[in-house]
């Protein structure tokens, strides 16, 4: 199985002016089409047409894409889909602008998720041939490519289910409420590659989000993009710190209709034969905010 | 200029025209429980016992219903107060969170001058 990352999420907006000034001059996306109500971005370091998706009306996540390696893999990831108890269906090339045919499944939790094998290449910003190390006149924070989601379901031992046995992804760390074999699961970190997290899923109302991430090339970034948030006065969760979960430096904040971005760089190397890192309620502050070692009231409650 | 008065203390708060419940409160020194500040998420509604508001950006039907609206529930984050409002925080209290905010924008709204011996020295 070859899924190769998260390609795209999706999200509403209430205000596609002010979101695009977000997305746009804040995040320093790069905007790729404007057609039929949605705005579409991609960052610098990436070469797929678009990997976020505006529409306005509402708040909250649409949908998100997958990218696959080979459209062959779309039979298989159907048929286990399917096996599995979700909901799946066909989409032809064009239903989403710029994005080949592929697989739409339903998730027990209501998320729907897109599995893709091609979509319109633009290009680095940098390009291939003797490529500079970034894009000189870069805008706001100049995130360099969407990272991971973090997804809300009531149940997450299902999903976290439906991502090892559809798509062969695997956890890198989780929050359990013990040890035991048996230990209810509270939250989990999962890739299909060798970063720290694809995607995550953190027990909660069903098909909410509660934030989708661009990496960052580093801790100089990330301070950078706190000054960046400052001067545009974006709102800021938390942040500039770092996760115990992942080892990844972070700031969390919200757009302009209250979705939660964040900025996330590090973590650590991961593979399928490392062993999983369990995290346990007593050390959950520690977990999500490892300088202050304890939550605030707005990471387990505030989502869209 | 409209005042807010926050229950289930009964505190009163002054406000600038044109400014949220959330962003008024807070220039006042004072906190409840927010969210993204942004209309988003919801954790920041309140009852609107009397008095308008009006809403300075587009709020999305699926965070404030239209039933919730007719109801009195208020989104404060983005809620303007159209003259003196009173509204009920929700499980919680009114928080005064910086004395010293809270002085000077009491001396602000021109209730005294402060005098720099009777300043509070912290939040």
């Amino acid at each position: 199985m070859s899924v190769l990352r998260m390609g795209y999420m999706h999200v509403r907006v209430t205000d596609m002016a002010e979101a695009k000034q977000h997305y746009g001059n804040t995040v320093g996306l790069y905007q790729t089409l404007e057609q039929d109500g949605k705005v579409y971005f991609k960052g610098w370091d990436e070469w797929d047409h678009h990997s976020v998706v505006l529409e306005e009306g509402g708040v909250g996540m649409v949908k998100c894409g997958f990218k696959v390696l080979d459209p062959g893999e779309l039979d298989g990831i159907e048929a286990r889909a399917t096996r599995f108890g979700a909901v799946v269906e066909r989409m032809s090339a064009g239903e989403n602008a710029e994005v080949s045919d592929g697989i739409r499944v339903i998730l027990p939790s209501t998320h729907v998720i897109e599995f893709y094998h091609s979509m319109t290449p633009v290009g680095l910003e940098v390009g291939t041939h003797n490529p500079d190390a970034f894009p000189r006149h870069l805008v706001g924070i100049g995130a360099p490519r969407l990272d991971h989601a973090l997804i809300v379901a009531e149940d997450v031992g299902e999903i976290e289910r439906f991502f090892k046995e559809v798509v062969d992804f695997y956890p890198t760390e989780r929050l359990a409420t013990s040890l035991d074999d048996d230990a209810h699961l509270i939250a989990t970190w999962m890739t299909i590659g060798n970063t720290n997290h694809d995607i995550a899923i953190l027990e909660g109302p069903n098909g909410k989000i509660h934030h989708f991430a661009f990496e960052m090339r580093g801790w100089d970034d990330i301070l950078h993009a706190g000054d960046i948030f400052a001067m545009d006065d974006t709102p800021v969760d938390i942040g500039p710190t770092r996760h115990g979960i992942t080892r990844g430096t972070t700031i969390y904040f919200f757009d302009p209709s209250g979705n939660r971005n964040e900025t996330f760089a590090g973590g650590y190397q991961c593979f399928r034969d490392r062993p999983v890192v369990t995290w346990t309620p007593e050390a959950v502050g520690k977990g999500i905010f490892y300088h202050a070692r304890e939550l605030n009231e707005r990471f387990m409650t505030v989502m869209t | 200029m409209p005042t807010v008065t926050v229950q289930p203390d009964g505190i009163e708060v002054p406000l600038e025209d044109g400014e949220t419940i959330l962003a008024g409160l807070f220039r006042n020194g004072y906190a409840y429980r927010i969210g993204c500040r942004r209309g988003g998420c919801a954790i920041c509604k309140v009852d609107l016992l009397s008095g308008e508001v009006e809403y300075d950006h587009t709020v999305a039907e699926n965070v404030l219903t239209a039933e919730e609206r007719a109801t009195g529930t208020c989104l404060s984050c983005r809620a303007v107060p159209v003259g003196d409002v009173t509204i009920a925080l929700r499980e919680e209290h009114l928080r005064r969170v910086s004395s010293l905010l809270a002085f000077y924008a009491m001396a602000a709204q021109g209730k005294g001058t402060p005098a720099a011996s009777s300043a509070p020295n912290s939040g």
